[in-house]
């Protein structure tokens, strides 16, 4: 049985074209809050980059325009190169393991009995309404050298001593600790939006197809994933973007242990670079180059949806 | 950042989730948000440069008027340090001294403050006085963020106020922010550990060291507390052996942790390091806490911490009250070392609206009645001729002694930036974690030029 006979057709209603009017009138309000608080600083954030601009230019002294100087000095930078990559790597990992995860989450949540179910999202809940500083403290804390629960229970396994074991100060087990962390904040929105989904494909469907002999992994690859695409989609956006400029808990978690400069990512790359050493022009340039990523991968997938909705 | 984000992608979401049908228009509207707000995000980091427009009218010259002038004026403390007796004294003396005018204390969080300050300061609604972190101090001189006091030195002090604040809050040669009020490391010890190890207080750094070694290895605890991003306890070590972090040469920063006096030092701080059992990445925060667990035997931290350092009401500690000693951390040749002066320094903002308003405040806060006040209190006064104001006993004379001779960090207007980059928690990391320490003072000399020259 192939998906289109499963998914009920779609009828296009001939729209007057007043009614078309009064839907470009109705985007207006929303546009010009956009253009307001997004379009502004955007502007002042692009003008900037292209400026000398430091503490002594925020009180008063003139200010320079330098054309592509703050761009050509990232950009021959090393230690930005290998910000980037890391990040990358990073958000790459992060996403993957907070899909797997929340996927496999929500599956469970369709199975399970009631109460289970209701556990399971209070406890998702919670996990996720922690502010992100506390979980880094408290999860900073079961890492701790001196006292953390993880070297002590490890440590318990015959033969194993991890007491003063410094999980913050190789920088790949220090990623390891933060991709933990941010997995474990992020799964809880993952998990709720796609359960949410799954509650929307309707049960005959599930049945016509296990009736059919579909197995749990064909049922999910041939007809829960497509309908449940546009979701996906989304939420993988999302979190793509979030991962890519995490901040906090790599700031906190440097504050923890850990060597600064060989676990900094671009969100906290920029902030060390503008805020930090008072260089605007340059972190402007940096959290440009960084828009200008972002957008990308968030117009790839724009334009797959667009073309899926298309067919 | 993450919240309004995710609030935003749950309404979406929430749209999707209705039916099957709407769901692809609904992700595809979603989406354009999404992009929006990734711009969002990234431009946070530019806040700061609106509004950047400076009076800079507000000459100096004026502040000696014999104009009756009022006006309001606000006032920025940081912190508790400062005692509520001080802050009442200053509001009751200014309104005294100034009829029709009044003083509001307004108190700052010390965190985010440095970026706080840049705002406020650059803004119409400046404060009128402020207080900022002593090394801070060169970042916003350099930027000419403050008035000139040059003309007022004598009368706010002159030559008795601490000069180690002093250089900090002078700029090529001007002179813009004087000291408010210094605090000094100390090094506690159990007494009952030197006993049982057979002990003494040490007189010279390398004996400090020594002493450390055998309590290590006689009673296994920690010798000294010393967790690898501790780095202003590590300092004096460094500048007890001629070395430097860095030296002016000619306009250009020379940094000098891998000149051979700096690596002496950091060898000793290695052996130092090495008869610690705290963590080899941890920081020096809430080290009071793991000296009343009691697996350490001695413990280099303010003066203010020597109350934390026993039972509280709210807080067990393993060691007692009587066991508790105290000493200045000695020098290489006996006397008190060169420790790191943390500590506070005053300036008027050059956009304050009253400026001399803001300097007859600065001159009650460096009045010997108000700095007597803060040395009651356990600050060192920022009038070195009031140094027995701390009281007598054993603390306050270890923290005259370390006060007395103070050094601070490189006085470079780029100097924060290499605190922020954290360059010198990496380097004592690595030394402490066992790296070649040649190797790690090169990789940080090199970090250190780029910053102070860059």
């Amino acid at each position: 049985m192939s998906l289109k006979q499963i998914v009920p057709s779609r009828k296009a209603k001939p729209q007057s074209r007043s009614r078309k009017n009064l839907g470009w009138l109705l985007l207006v309000p929303a546009s010009a809050v956009l253009a307001l608080v997004i379009g502004w600083p955007l502007i002042n954030l692009i003008i900037l980059s292209f400026q000398e601009f430091g503490r002594a230019q925020v009180f008063g002294a003139d200010i320079e325009f330098i054309g592509f100087e703050n761009y050509s000095n990232i950009l021959t930078d090393d230690g930005f190169w290998q910000v980037l990559n890391r990040s990358l790597v990073f958000a790459a990992v992060v996403v993957v393991s907070t899909m797997v995860v929340g996927t496999l989450v929500a599956l469970l949540m369709n199975f399970v009995p009631k109460r289970i179910k209701v556990l399971v999202q209070i406890g998702l809940l919670v996990a996720w309404a922690m502010p992100q500083l506390t979980a880094v403290i408290v999860w900073g804390w079961m890492f701790n050298t001196e006292y953390g629960v993880f070297n002590y229970l490890l440590s318990q396994i015959p033969g194993v001593d991890f007491y003063g074991h410094s999980w913050l100060s190789n920088p790949i087990s220090f990623f390891g600790v933060a991709a933990l962390i941010i997995t474990w904040q992020s799964v809880p929105f993952v998990a709720l939006t796609i359960y949410a989904g799954l509650t929307q494909i309707p049960k005959e469907m599930i049945e016509a197809a296990w009736l059919d002999g579909a197995s749990g992994w064909q049922r999910f690859k041939d007809l829960t994933f497509p309908l449940l695409r546009p979701i996906f989609t989304i939420v993988i956006i999302l979190q793509i973007i979030w991962d890519l400029r995490v901040f906090t808990q790599i700031y906190a978690l440097q504050g923890l242990g850990g060597l600064r400069e060989e676990t900094n990512t671009l969100g906290v790359y920029i902030y060390l670079t503008s805020l930090g050493s008072g260089e605007f022009g340059l972190g402007g340039a940096i959290a440009v180059v960084m828009v200008v990523l972002m957008s990308a991968v968030s117009a790839f997938y724009i334009k797959r949806t667009l073309e899926d909705m298309d067919n | 950042m993450m919240k309004p984000v995710s609030l935003l992608g749950q309404g979406a979401l929430a749209t999707l989730m209705r039916k099957e049908q709407k769901m692809r228009k609904s992700a595809v509207v979603a989406m354009f948000g999404v992009a929006a707000l990734t711009l969002v995000g990234c431009t946070t980091a530019e806040d700061t440069t609106s509004g950047s427009t400076t009076d800079n009218d507000t000459s100096s010259d004026s502040a000696t008027s014999e104009d009756a002038v009022t006006g309001d004026i606000r006032v920025w403390i940081n912190g508790g340090d400062t005692p509520d007796s001080a802050r009442e004294y200053l509001i009751e003396t200014f309104e005294a001294e100034n009829p029709g005018s009044t003083l509001t204390i307004e108190q700052q969080d010390w965190g985010g403050l440095v970026e706080k300050l840049t705002t406020s300061m650059s803004g119409s609604d400046s404060p009128d006085l402020v207080e900022i972190g002593n090394t801070w101090a060169p970042g916003f001189t350099s930027a000419e963020a403050f008035m000139d006091l040059s003309p007022y030195f004598d009368e706010l002090g002159g030559d008795d106020l601490l000069p180690g604040f002093v250089e900090v809050g002078t700029f090529d040669g001007t002179f813009y922010a004087p000291p408010y009020y210094a605090g000094s490391r100390l090094v506690f010890y159990s007494k009952s550990d030197f006993a049982e190890a057979g002990v003494e207080v040490p007189t010279t750094l390398t004996e400090y060291v020594e002493v450390a070694e055998t309590l290590n290895s006689e009673l296994g605890t920690s010798g000294v507390y010393f967790p690898g991003k501790d780095w202003y306890n590590a300092l004096p070590y460094i500048w007890e052996n001629g070395g430097e972090v860095a030296v002016n040469d000619g306009g250009t920063w020379d940094a000098q942790l891998s000149s051979a006096s700096s690596i002496a030092g950091l060898e000793l701080v290695k052996r130092a390091m090495d008869s610690s059992n705290a963590a080899k990445d941890g920081d020096e925060a809430e080290s009071w806490v793991a000296y009343c667990e009691g697996g350490h035997s001695m413990l280099s931290a303010p003066s203010w911490a020597a109350g934390l350092l026993v039972p509280r009401e709210d807080a067990p500690c393993e060691r007692s009250a009587d066991d508790l000693g105290v000493f200045a951390l000695p020098g290489a040749d006996g006397g008190a070392a060169q420790i790191f002066a943390g500590g506070s320094n005053l300036a008027i903002p050059q956009a304050s609206q009253n400026p001399e308003l803001a300097l007859s405040a600065m001159k009650i806060m460096l009045s010997p009645e108000y700095q007597t006040i803060m040395g009651n209190n356990g600050l060192v006064p920022a009038l070195t001729s009031l140094g027995d104001t701390l009281g007598e006993g054993e603390i306050p004379e270890a923290v005259s002694a370390a006060a007395a001779n103070s050094k601070l960090t490189p006085a470079s207007p780029n100097w924060a930036d290499v605190e922020a980059s954290g360059v010198l928690q990496d380097m004592f990391v690595k030394i402490a974690s066992g790296e070649d320490i040649a190797d790690a003072a090169a990789t940080a000399d090199a970090a250190i030029e780029d910053i102070l020259n860059g």
